[in-house]
């Protein structure tokens, strides 16, 4: 596929070279167009939605190395996941030793859903916690926060609604679903929409508990907002975190868990980057038979931004942070951000 | 050659420049409190009219520098470090602090104090160290909280710290000190019954370099609003212990029942005087090895050792 080509240009010297030198490289040789819409954003003004959080399917946007369209990435992210959809949990566990159940299993405990103490006798019924785990597809996130909230927290008054743009990924976590408990099958449905634009949304199957596809997810209807290790295939991603503001409710809390950069420890750094280019394609050549989708997963987690620069852009959507605004995992390799929309004035 | 008038003109205000920005750099110092070295001492006036600039840019760098690094103690030389907790985590905290004497330091207490502030039940998960965070709030207000009872304690206007120009007497100082401990053990009191929980957080292993620090801080900052103004290896040894006697001060107060806990009074006490004594043992000790040097050395002398 296309990324070879691109990744053999870049390969070696990409390993050590900031990305400023790439983008610079890349949009010299391939778009000119990049540098001029840079210059527009830079010259909106913030307050209301920046042009930049508005997507257009011309602007050029990162597919692992290559510089790209955001309508083409989207396809081609599309074509990546209906193509692993069937090896993706395989290949997880080959690809990070098991270890991304450790971070899945913290993030989901992080997050404690379902924890709603102090139901004091006499106060008004809690109001039923609904999750939204965007590009959940296998439901690996949403089954662990079920069965925290149901088994854990002994608190059945929790939904979850699976969201991803990719029907072929849906489909294997509805699979997967199937060994579920009766309740939590119940608390749980399908739906198929675009994180940027979630006011269209498509539910997977029949008799579903979750939306219309009319109406899509309404306003502050959410509240806590998941995606873990999806945010960085989104082609507009300042869009997808405006959009998550809109529709969580004020006090609710967006979290990411996503592939980061482990930067701080140079030696570490230096294996994990020289296993993730040369032993993870390798691997998905030998047991996915495709190796360029999983050149991909690699080159973008290599584009994705640091730890600081998404948490301000996480800031920059709206939300506020506590602390310093993410948790690095495993030396950074992963790393969780957390905002909370804050209340109305 | 006598040097033209411009020249001479230069240099006066070479001199009065530097001079002056000099003053500027150095704002007011307490001695040894800082540990950045103070700008352009050798500077030899009115040669080249480079070196203002190399001394205004130096200083830029230094103020860079002085913002950059936190200071751990207190100083005059060091930006105060930005407030402790955003708006949103002062408003979710404060809430749930409120609950701690009910729930205890918990994540009951932040879902608590998230309700009431007008939160969802989720909201306090963006507390990066969730229970500890509530346990941090209570120390770090009580520490903050300790100024203004001080001013209280002992007068002085706004400014605390050394009030007398020659500084307070030993005997004095400690006296404070003592106050002080007494008045922070008592912000303790309306959440000592969960206190052994807080403790035992705290000490689990991510949590302790946070809590440590907040003794440290909590130890530098008795010892500042006390007057004491040591600039000898003694800053470090009175530090350390007084963190320590407030670490088991306060860990006996969990356990004491006596009225408006008088035996943590008595306790504190018999540590402090402690202190004073091994004080006290160690300059004896220190008198005798350096006495013992000496001798040693001039015994060897006496010998024909050339020493």
């Amino acid at each position: 596929m296309v990324a070879r080509p691109a990744l053999r240009r870049i390969a070696i010297p990409s390993l050590r070279t900031s990305t400023t030198h790439l983008e610079s490289r890349i949009s010299r040789s391939s778009f000119s167009t990049t540098l001029q819409s840079r210059n527009n954003q830079s010259s909106k003004p913030n307050h209301s939605v920046p042009e930049y959080a508005i997507p257009d399917p011309a602007r050029p946007t990162h597919f692992g190395f290559e510089t790209v369209t955001e309508a083409e990435k989207r396809e081609r992210v599309a074509g990546v996941f209906t193509s692993v959809a069937e090896s993706y949990d395989r290949m997880n566990d080959l690809m990070s030793f098991g270890w991304h159940r450790v971070w899945k299993d913290h993030f989901v405990s992080s997050l404690n859903p379902g924890f709603m103490p102090l139901a004091a006798p006499g106060s008004s019924p809690l109001a039923p916690q609904h999750i939204l785990d965007i590009a959940g597809g296998t439901g690996d996130i949403a089954f662990r926060m079920l069965h925290t909230a149901h088994v854990l927290n002994g608190n059945p008054d929790v939904r979850v609604t699976i969201s991803d743009i990719n029907p072929a990924m849906l489909t294997v976590g509805k699979q997967r679903s199937g060994s579920l408990p009766a309740s939590q099958q119940a608390a749980l449905s399908f739906l198929e929409a675009n994180a940027e634009d979630l006011t269209q949304t498509k539910p997977l199957g029949a008799n579903q508990v979750g939306y219309s596809p009319a109406n899509g997810v309404p306003d502050e209807s959410v509240d806590l907002y998941t995606v873990a290790f999806g945010i960085r295939n989104f082609s507009n991603i300042p869009a997808a975190l405006r959009e998550a503001y809109r529709v969580l409710k004020p006090g609710g809390v967006f979290a990411c868990l996503e592939f980061s950069k482990a930067d701080k420890y140079p030696l570490f750094n230096s294996i994990y980057k020289q296993w993730s280019f040369s032993g993870i394609p390798l691997i998905g050549q030998l047991v996915a038979g495709d190796r360029d989708s999983y050149q991909y997963l690699v080159e973008s987690i290599e584009k994705f931004p640091s730890q600081e620069d998404f948490r301000d852009m996480i800031v920059d959507a709206g939300f506020v942070v506590g602390g310093k605004g993410y948790e690095d995992l495993t030396g950074g390799v992963a790393a969780i951000h957390k905002g909370m929309k804050p209340r109305r004035k | 050659m006598r040097p033209s008038p411009i020249t001479l003109r230069r240099a006066a205000r070479q001199i009065f420049f530097s001079s002056s920005t000099l003053r500027a750099a150095a704002p007011a110092p307490i001695a040894g409190r800082s540990l950045s070295t103070t700008t352009g001492s050798d500077c030899t006036c009115g040669n080249g009219s480079g070196r203002p600039r190399q001394i205004q840019h130096s200083q830029k760098l230094q103020q860079q520098q002085k913002q950059q690094q936190r200071s751990s103690y207190h100083s005059y030389d060091h930006p105060s470090s930005p407030a402790s907790f955003t708006p949103v985590e002062e408003s979710i905290l404060s809430a749930a602090y409120l609950h701690v004497p009910a729930h205890g330091f918990t994540s009951s207490a932040l879902a608590a104090g998230a309700r009431d502030a007008g939160y969802l039940d989720i909201s306090p998960t963006i507390l990066p160290e969730g229970a500890f965070t509530l346990i941090r709030y209570h120390l770090v207000k009580q520490r903050e909280g300790l100024a203004a009872r001080a001013r209280e304690l002992f007068g002085g206007e706004g400014h605390v710290g050394a009030y007398k120009p020659g500084g307070l007497s030993e005997r004095e100082i400690k006296g404070r000190v003592e106050a002080l401990m007494w008045e922070r053990l008592m912000g303790n009191r309306e959440v000592i019954g969960r206190w052994q929980e807080a403790l035992a957080i705290m000490a689990q292993p991510s949590y302790v370099p946070p809590a440590l620090k907040e003794l440290a801080l909590l130890s530098d900052e008795i010892l500042f609003l006390a007057g004491d103004s040591s600039v000898d290896p003694s800053w470090y040894t009175k530090r350390a212990s007084l963190s320590t006697i407030y670490a088991a001060a306060e860990l006996f107060m969990t356990n004491d029942h006596s009225p408006e806990f008088m035996d943590t009074r008595a306790f504190l006490n018999r540590r402090l005087r402690e202190v004073n004594e091994v004080g006290g043992v160690f300059r004896n000790l220190r008198e005798w090895v350096g006495f013992t040097a000496t001798a040693g050395v001039n015994v060897l002398r006496s010998k024909g050792v050339r020493i």
